[in-house]
């Protein structure tokens, strides 16, 4: 096999993100390498089972962009807690200690995208709930009445057993049409997607402006002009 | 040698990947790329789309010999069940998702597998038009965004016998407290994804007022192994809620069964709702408690307090899984879409759609969560793939940009010898979750596997019977005095408090009439 056997790839790109192009690129090439030591037409090589890749492949292609001290961002839990030397730590809700001011000179801890309109804004108190112990001690315990949910989880599933207790929902990332967000719609408890936060700490006394308009699942997401649903401090 | 294959059959092919490529897209880039801090969503989405590749020409071909992919879809789409909107548009797309990953990572070239994708994709088209036959579209895409697949006797049915309803009453308030209570259930039993509900219609059913049909799949213990002894309490597996609003205009139901509304959905706005069971084994849908309000709303309260209690004692189980076990789940429902079809034909077996073939297994090492995020997000969302980049004069449907989401197939194969036939037999597989050992729920009770199938086997429903499959509405136009349409309607309105007996000659007023 020579190079020239490689078919060229006339409209390729690198690919966006750095796992992909890291890890597509190093099969790639293993392939190549493994073709040109075949002496196989192509239609031999791909059908040949001596010759497919293995998991050991897999993984020294992992071992090689964590040798470079690449750590990946991570997503579930379960991933950080088994592996935490492989990935970033989560990040956490930052404070500039220069937030802006409402009418009442309160300080705007956050904004939001309303998922409905509820009838009212509503108060209550910040409970940052995003590990399986905090959801596991409210199944045991009980949800206090005016909790304000601040979720990072745009998915449905960490939060379900105790989701239909909260007066309202934050949550710091997904859109109106993300699983949470259907979710508290069916439920009817009042939420604000794709949450910026910042200064807003557990047990924090708030309140959300959910009786602004939903948002408009079809606008420009990065349009910096749109007036969003405020999440305030009031105490 | 070059292929047998025509070059109709090519044409044709390739025009159903464009057309589940530029579905998927709109379908991923508007229904968000999901994440969730209890499930490694990505990477297991990633993981199944290989599950799909090396198990689906076998499967299918298996299900196809048994029951034709058509009657298949005349089947489905007289019920509600995991053959669906959803799943018959999935099918195509997890599988070619691979084949994408593969091209991208060199380990196939487009004219690979040529027979293996040509007869997955002609078995997705063949069942997708038997499904969509009543709106004659093949997804709802190709509808503007409508799923009617229903035919009239059968909305009438639904329509009819409809119980009213206004917010405060005891009904209102057991409808929405079940709705909310079955979606939370629904998307935790799928580990994260929406397979679990679906949405047909919207019909227009007088005075302004719209109807669509709510389904929710696989509730009880079925195929989902880990519903084994935490559903057992659930008595029907499939449970639909046809659901009538006023001031209310469903503008979206989509590839995924999803809806939209304007003016925006509000449930205060439901006038009337009903309830149903149906699966693979029932002529048609059987009503479930709806004598009376009262005895609805006790019922749809009852089962909701069976899935609450069902979703805290599941979800208590899946926080302690590890992660292997947690992408095990989520692989597994997403690379299971067909497994219904297998019901359907009488030939389902429980370790052809709850086994990770050892061909995927490899790739798990690739999977963390920033590489299944970010894999996902290029190949459904960004289309930034090299595989996908066409050349620099074109656009895609959606994007205006050089680059569609699924590669097509080239037709050099029809001259020349470059080309291969499919991924062979199906190899070991494993799973890191326990077995499935319970009975399978059903319309006629908990059955065994084997049990199942003979039932399958055994069954023709009314409308696939000979002389009744082919008299779809456009019969019926000009035929409604014939004793044959009075026949079909009539099987139809068996269980049906309005409408046993009427026969065909009903209009939608008629209906109206009868129910007020």
């Amino acid at each position: 096999m020579t190079e020239e056997r490689i078919p060229p790839d006339k409209w390729g790109a690198e690919a966006s993100t750095p796992t992909v192009q890291f890890y597509h690129s190093a099969i790639r090439q293993l392939i190549a390498e493994r073709f040109a030591a075949s002496g196989l037409t192509w239609e031999e090589a791909v059908q040949d089972p001596s010759l497919e890749l293995t998991r050991v492949d897999f993984e020294k292609m992992e071992s090689d962009l964590l040798a470079t001290g690449y750590r990946f961002d991570v997503s579930a839990l379960v991933s950080l807690q088994e592996e935490p030397d492989k990935y970033k730590p989560l990040p956490t809700v930052g404070d500039s200690g220069a937030q802006p001011q409402d009418e009442s000179g309160r300080p705007i801890v956050g904004v939001g995208d309303n998922v409905f309109q509820a009838g009212a804004d509503v108060s209550g108190t910040a409970r940052f709930i995003s590990t399986i112990e905090t959801v596991m001690t409210m199944m045991e315990e009980g949800v206090s009445d005016g909790t304000i949910a601040v979720i990072d989880d745009s998915g449905g599933t960490l939060t379900v057993p105790i989701l239909e207790f909260f007066d309202g929902v934050v949550c710091m990332g997904g859109t109106v049409r993300s699983h949470l967000a259907i979710l508290t719609r069916e439920y009817g408890i009042p939420c604000l997607m794709g949450a910026e936060l910042d200064g807003v700490q557990e047990g924090d006394q708030v309140v959300v402006e959910y009786s602004r308009a939903a948002a408009d699942p079809y606008a420009d997401v990065s349009d910096a002009t749109r007036d969003r649903p405020r999440m305030i401090k009031t105490s | 040698m070059p292929t047998t294959h025509s070059y109709s059959d090519l044409l044709r092919t390739n025009a159903w990947i464009r057309k589940v490529s530029d579905s998927f897209y709109w379908q991923c880039t508007t229904r968000t790329v999901q994440e969730s801090k209890l499930f490694p969503v990505n990477p297991y989405i990633a993981l199944s789309y290989y599950n799909a590749w090396y198990r689906y020409p076998e499967l299918l071909r298996k299900i196809d010999a048994a029951m034709p992919a058509e009657e298949l879809g005349d089947r489905a789409r007289e019920v509600s069940s995991y053959v669906n909107l959803l799943t018959t548009s999935l099918t195509s797309q997890f599988y070619l998702s691979a084949r994408q990953f593969m091209l991208d990572m060199g380990m196939l070239r487009p004219t690979d597998a040529l027979d293996d994708v040509m007869f997955v994709l002609d078995f997705c088209e063949r069942l997708n038009l038997s499904y969509h036959r009543n709106h004659a579209h093949m997804l709802a895409t190709d509808s503007n965004n409508r799923a009617q697949i229903l035919p009239e006797r059968t909305v009438q049915v639904l329509h009819a016998d409809a119980i009213g309803t206004a917010p405060g009453d005891k009904l209102h308030t057991a409808a929405l407290a079940f709705l909310s209570t079955a979606s939370s259930y629904a998307f935790l039993k799928n580990a994260e994804c929406r397979l679990g509900l679906h949405n047909s219609g919207p019909y227009r059913v007088g005075n302004g007022q719209e109807m669509l049909v709510r389904d929710f799949v696989d509730l009880a213990e079925g195929d989902l192994p880990w519903l084994d002894g935490v559903a057992a309490p659930i008595e029907h597996n499939n449970l639909s809620l046809p659901v009538i609003m006023k001031d209310t205009h469903f503008n979206i139901v989509d590839d995924w069964g999803s809806f939209e509304a304007e003016p925006q959905y509000d449930s205060a706005n439901m006038v009337a709702v009903g309830l149903y069971t149906s699966d693979y084994l029932s002529d048609g849908y059987i009503p479930v408690h709806m004598e009376s309000a009262a005895e609805l709303a006790d019922y749809l309260h009852h089962v909701r307090e069976q899935m609450v209690s069902a979703t805290a004692e599941l979800w208590r189980t899946m926080a302690s899984w590890n992660r292997d076990q947690m992408i095990d789940a989520g692989l597994l429902v997403y690379s299971s879409v067909p497994r219904d079809l297998a019901h359907f034909a009488g030939v389902y077996e429980q370790d052809d759609w709850f086994l990770i073939e050892e061909r995927a297994q490899r790739f798990r090492p690739l999977h963390n969560d920033e590489y299944g995020n970010s894999a996902i997000a290029e190949l459904v969302g960004l289309i930034t793939l090299p595989s996908q980049q066409t050349n620099d004069y074109r656009m895609s449907k959606w994007a205006a940009e050089p680059a569609e989401l699924f590669s097509t197939l080239p037709y050099s194969p029809l001259e020349d010898d470059e080309w291969t036939s499919g991924v062979g037999p199906i190899r070991e597989g494993s799973s890191a979750l326990p077995r499935k050992t319970a009975k399978y729920t059903t319309t006629r009770g908990k059955l065994t596997q084997d049990e199942c199938n003979a039932a399958a086997q055994a069954f023709t429903p009314s409308y696939v019977e000979k002389g009744s499959r082919f008299l779809d509405d456009a019969w019926v136009k000009s035929h409604s005095d014939d004793g044959r349409a009075d026949a079909l309607y009539e099987a139809t309105q068996q269980g049906s408090r309005v409408l046993a007996g009427k026969g065909a000659a009903l209009r939608r007023e008629d209906v109206q009439r009868l129910r007020s």
